[in-house]
């Protein structure tokens, strides 16, 4: 029988944390990459992908605690909210490492600060990252700012862990959605690889 | 506190038990753990000795301040950081002390 220490890590916190989450990077940093030969992005020599289009800028999230996140982002033409942004993310909200409990989780979280009303458009399983993958299409509206948003959402596996892969686009209540940019994340997924085991695989 | 329901497998694989403590009641913590999914005990310290004993209240207001505190199996404060944790910090001290030996039972905290 396994025996567990006496250890204790004690947290103490203070309930601002309920409702912490990270932050949009208001500096410029250098960025740890470098173009292929063959048109992908080697970033930090862990990753490679497809990277889009020009028009896309650069999106990083601050990094806590080591965690990489990052994506690209767009304007797009139409009133505001008009915009595109899609993401790889390390850890994507929730604990699960089994799909569907992760889903679940995820999305009590997920554009929790904008109070959508969300239904899901399409689910279901899919592979990515050299294995099986759980993809989620959703639509969230806001009849009150009288706008929508619809977002694709993609749990693949990193060893044990789960990984996330989402797009966002936001439109007025009116407004139409450009599907040839979720196209752009599917490629961007589609052509995701790890290039090395993560930390976490490490310890 | 979700980083920390995350790695619950490897502070299982490093000996390692994880607790929250805060000033909240009971109550709050109960929706606010299970709204999480969170797994691991949170202590409610409403009288809040235990953010006293190692200076986490926040002079004048009855909130803790954002701590991480290690304690090895002797009861000794190994790390303290401020702020948000490091979870990949925390790992690798974990890792590190686990390696030591600090945490294990069997030999009393020696290599």
């Amino acid at each position: 029988m396994k025996r567990i220490s006496l250890l204790l890590m004690c947290l103490f916190l203070v309930m601002a944390w309920l409702s912490g989450c990270a932050t949009f990077e208001t500096e410029k940093k250098a960025v740890p990459y470098r173009l292929t030969a063959q048109g992908t992005v080697v970033w930090e020599d862990e990753f490679e992908f497809l990277p889009p289009p020009p028009d896309w800028k650069l999106l990083r999230v601050e990094e806590e605690g080591g965690d990489i996140n990052f994506g690209f982002t767009r304007s797009d033409p139409g009133g505001f909210p008009s915009m595109t942004s899609f993401a790889y993310d390390e850890e994507p909200f929730g604990c699960s490492t089994k799909f569907e409990d992760r889903e679940k989780e995820f999305f009590k979280r997920f554009l929790f600060n904008a109070i959508l009303d969300f239904r899901i458009l399409e689910k279901r399983k899919a592979q990515a990252l050299g294995g099986e993958s759980l993809e989620v299409v959703v639509e969230g509206k806001d009849p009150v700012k009288k706008e929508k948003v619809r977002a694709k959402v993609v749990f693949g596996k990193r060893a044990e862990r789960i990984v996330g892969f989402y797009i966002t686009q936001w439109r007025p209540i009116d407004g139409t959605y450009d599907l040839s940019a979720f196209e752009v994340f599917d490629k961007f997924v589609k052509s995701f690889k790890f290039l090395k085991k993560s930390f976490y695989e490490t310890l | 506190m979700e980083g920390h329901e995350r790695n619950l497998y490897l502070y299982e694989r490093f000996n390692a038990r994880v607790l929250g403590v805060t000033r909240d009641d009971v109550i709050t913590l109960k929706y606010w753990a299970k709204n999480l999914d969170l797994t691991f005990p949170i202590l409610s310290n409403i009288t809040s000795f235990l953010g006293v004993s190692v200076d986490a209240q926040v002079e004048g207001r009855a909130i803790f301040s954002r701590r991480t505190i290690i304690i090895d199996k002797t009861g000794i404060i190994r790390y303290v950081r401020d702020g948000s944790p490091n979870f990949r910090d925390i790992l690798l001290f974990l890792k590190k002390l686990n390696q030591e030996g600090r945490l294990d039972p069997t030999t009393g905290g020696k290599p």
